[in-house]
């Protein structure tokens, strides 16, 4: 063997130690994952195929709790709701995120505090940030009192039908979008500022820079903030359980809410765990079309 | 080699024993003390229960001096109160029976009963002859599914009709309302002066037991059919009922913001002396507000009946519990007459014993309440109870927000209801 190839042998060698070494210290983490997160998660889809309640005989009713989900009009209600509220708060999210992102991109005075700032609301209980957003909603609140004074219908938006899923969507914006400003802030500052410098340099206004040069640098980022948006808000419970309770007339009832009525009131926990695994699907169905959309090539 | 692979083999050990630590159970041996002298009944008992004491130190004195009184009978037997919150009781429990870790013994009223009933230990076998003949007729009745106690009663809470006599003082009212029409001919006189008839908590997380179902009742309905097959709520009476609490909402005599939420109570405008009467609520725990000389108790309202919600609260014994004969011990000496009337005097509650007698006559409040124990029952003891009031109460809520009338709303809840029942 030449002096090289004795070289690169150890090189080889060295690198399968080093993996070997890393695999090790990340071994307890991934089996405390596969021991605590994707074990129940199986169990949770065998659950599925099960008659399981507490206290009683377990037996495999095969696909029965799917074909009751499909003719429950409360899961399609329940459903849908989940999906009109994920349409409206996905983007609205995304779209504070960004537009936070770029007002503290620029270093000014203060920036670092107004950052801070916003990014408060996701380290802020959702339990708390529901009980004050139901007083700030609530009949003669501030947000009624804001809508009185320009001559707008000063009713409670929890106690409307219509307007309840858009109130849960707010607050979904505002404890959110801390978390996206914080992932784009981290890439805009990661594009070259030669470029933009360029680009105004030939005469380039605000918006071409932004959809020719930063928008396209942001696309990872924002793949990344449409999937986690997306799980989470299809997973939303929190707000609607402190504010809502599902309703006024089942008007916020979502998905997690069912499976939580089925699992931890009615102890249905082989129908709520069918509920869990048609989320499960839907989740990753849609993460999949973001991926061929959104996340092409990256 | 030994040397570079030692760095390896310590991480492999580090993850063993992080995962070991982890995975790992309590593996302390159990240290109760050996046979007592009580028949021989030794072993561990955990009680989970709730504050139905509403005082901390009272609740937590209380236990502590009947644990210290049942281990000088029992002194082998070694129990241990935990007093959990109210809120999402139901999910603890659950929770835990699912996981191995229930409690022995644990506080339950009629209506979880029937949703437990497969993992509670029939408490008959338990409870001494005397203190189990001692009890109330209908309050055996409210715990008993199949011919067995599924506990044994502790407490018995009353509901009537409470009015502010402040507020009536205010309108110039002397006469109580006695029935739904009386309700209804007063509301107009108290709503031009600013204040609401009553309250109405529509929020789809209060049991219909203190909203609807007392008003379906005294309409002359019931939920469920006699053997428990179909719902009935979707009668002439209940659609009665409905137009009722429609009528005091189209017409504004109830707070519209206890429509969809239930506020703190501190916040409501039953607190702030806005509300002639409530049907819902415990008198004792307006006092703070109303101040005691203003709380007037009357009978339940009335229209083709006169009836109201009073639940049974009782201690059941677990299956899973390993040491049957302490745990029956203990919930036999707990629910004795003279230890359970000192529990139901600290909380303000009425005794399940005949023994007993009147625990607060004279009381103007109290005393009052006690006379109407009779009046009361504690709602359906049917397994799907609760998945039912889970269709219904929505549906209500849609009449309550104007988006349904209640003819059709009860008949969409029955429709859903009855599948459940299958």
């Amino acid at each position: 063997m030449t002096v090289s190839g004795i070289a690169v042998a150890s090189r080889r060698s060295l690198r399968r130690r080093e993996a070997r070494v890393g695999l090790l210290f990340v071994l307890p983490v991934l089996l405390l994952f596969l021991a605590f997160r994707f074990g129940p998660a199986i169990a949770g889809g065998v659950l599925a195929f099960t008659d399981y309640t507490i206290g009683a005989e377990t037996s495999w009713t095969g696909l029965d709790n799917l074909r009751r989900m499909i003719d429950d009009p409360l899961f399609w209600r329940a459903l849908r709701t989940t999906l009109i509220y994920s349409l409206l708060a996905v983007p609205l999210s995304i779209l504070a995120s960004l537009g936070m992102a770029l007002l503290v991109r620029r270093s000014f005075r203060g920036v670092r505090l107004f950052r801070s700032i916003f990014f408060l609301p996701v380290v802020t209980s959702l339990v708390l940030a529901g009980i004050v957003f139901t007083w700030i909603f609530s009949e003669g609140g501030p947000w009624s009192s804001l809508l009185g004074a320009v001559g707008l219908p000063d009713g409670s938006w929890l106690s409307d039908t219509a307007l309840v899923v858009p109130a849960l969507v707010i607050v979904a914006v505002w404890t959110r979008f801390g978390f996206g400003m914080l992932i784009l802030l981290a890439r805009l500052q990661d594009i070259p500022r030669e470029l933009e410098e360029a680009a105004l340099t030939d005469g380039a206004g605000a918006w071409h820079r932004f959809r020719y040069i930063v928008l396209p640098e942001l696309t990872p980022a924002l793949y990344f903030l449409a999937v986690i948006e997306t799980t989470v808000s299809f997973q939303v419970f929190d707000t609607v359980y402190v504010m809502t309770g599902g309703g006024p007339a089942q008007s916020s009832y979502m998905l997690v809410f069912q499976l939580y009525d089925q699992a931890f009131r009615y102890f249905d926990f082989g129908y709520a765990s069918a509920i869990g695994l048609a989320l499960f699907v839907m989740t990753l169905v849609v993460a999949l079309i973001q991926r061929l959309t959104l996340g092409r090539d990256r | 080699m030994r040397t570079r692979n030692a760095p390896t083999a310590a991480v492999l050990a580090l993850s063993i024993g992080l995962l070991a630590t982890a995975c790992g159970g309590d593996d302390d041996t159990d240290t109760t003390g050996g046979e007592g002298d009580s028949g021989g009944v030794s072993g561990e008992v955990t009680m989970w229960t709730y504050p139905a004491i509403a005082d901390e130190p009272t609740h937590r004195a209380f236990w502590n001096d009947t644990v210290a009184a049942f281990n000088a009978e029992y002194p082998d037997v070694e129990v241990t109160v935990e007093i959990f919150p109210w809120a999402d009781r139901d999910q603890a429990l659950t929770t835990a029976i699912a996981g191995n870790s229930a409690p022995d013994v644990v506080y339950l009223i009629p209506d979880q009963l029937p949703a437990y009933a497969r993992n509670i230990e029939p408490i008959d076998d338990y409870l001494s002859e005397d203190e189990k003949a001692d009890y109330r007729q209908n309050v055996v009745d409210s715990v008993t599914i199949d011919g067995q106690m599924m506990g044994a009663p502790i407490l018995q809470s009353v509901l009537a009709l409470v009015c502010n006599k402040q507020v009536f003082d205010a309108v110039g009212q002397t006469e109580y309302p006695e029935t739904w029409d009386d309700l209804l001919e007063l509301a107009p006189t108290f709503q031009a002066a600013g204040f609401d008839m009553t309250a109405y908590g529509g929020d789809v997380a209060n049991s219909l037991n203190l909203s609807f179902y007392p008003l379906l009742w005294q309409a002359g309905g019931d939920v469920f059919n006699e053997d428990g097959t179909e719902v009935a709520f979707d009668s002439d009476a209940g659609v009665r009922a409905l137009e009722f609490v429609q009528q005091l909402v189209e017409n504004g005599y109830v707070d519209s913001a206890q429509l969809t939420t239930e506020p703190p109570l501190e916040q409501t405008r039953i607190a702030q002396n806005k509300v002639a009467c409530v049907w819902h609520m415990e008198p004792q725990y307006l006092v703070d507000f109303w101040g005691a000389e203003n709380v007037v108790v009357r009978p339940p309202l009335k229209d083709a009946e006169q009836i109201q919600y009073g639940t049974v609260g009782s201690l059941s014994m677990l299956r899973s519990a390993e040491d049957k004969e302490a745990a029956g011990a203990w919930i036999d000496f707990v629910t004795s007459a003279e230890r359970a009337a000192e529990y139901d005097t600290a909380g303000r509650f009425f005794s399940t014993k005949e023994s007993v007698g009147s625990l607060y006559e004279g009381d103007p409040i109290l005393g009052e309440l006690e006379q109407y124990a009779g009046l009361t029952t504690v709602g359906p003891l049917n397994a799907h109870a609760r998945e039912v009031m889970g269709v219904l109460a929505p549906e209500i809520q849609a009449v309550l927000v104007g988006d349904k009338e209640p003819q059709q709303a009860l008949d969409d809840a029955a429709e859903a209801a009855n599948a459940l029942l299958g």
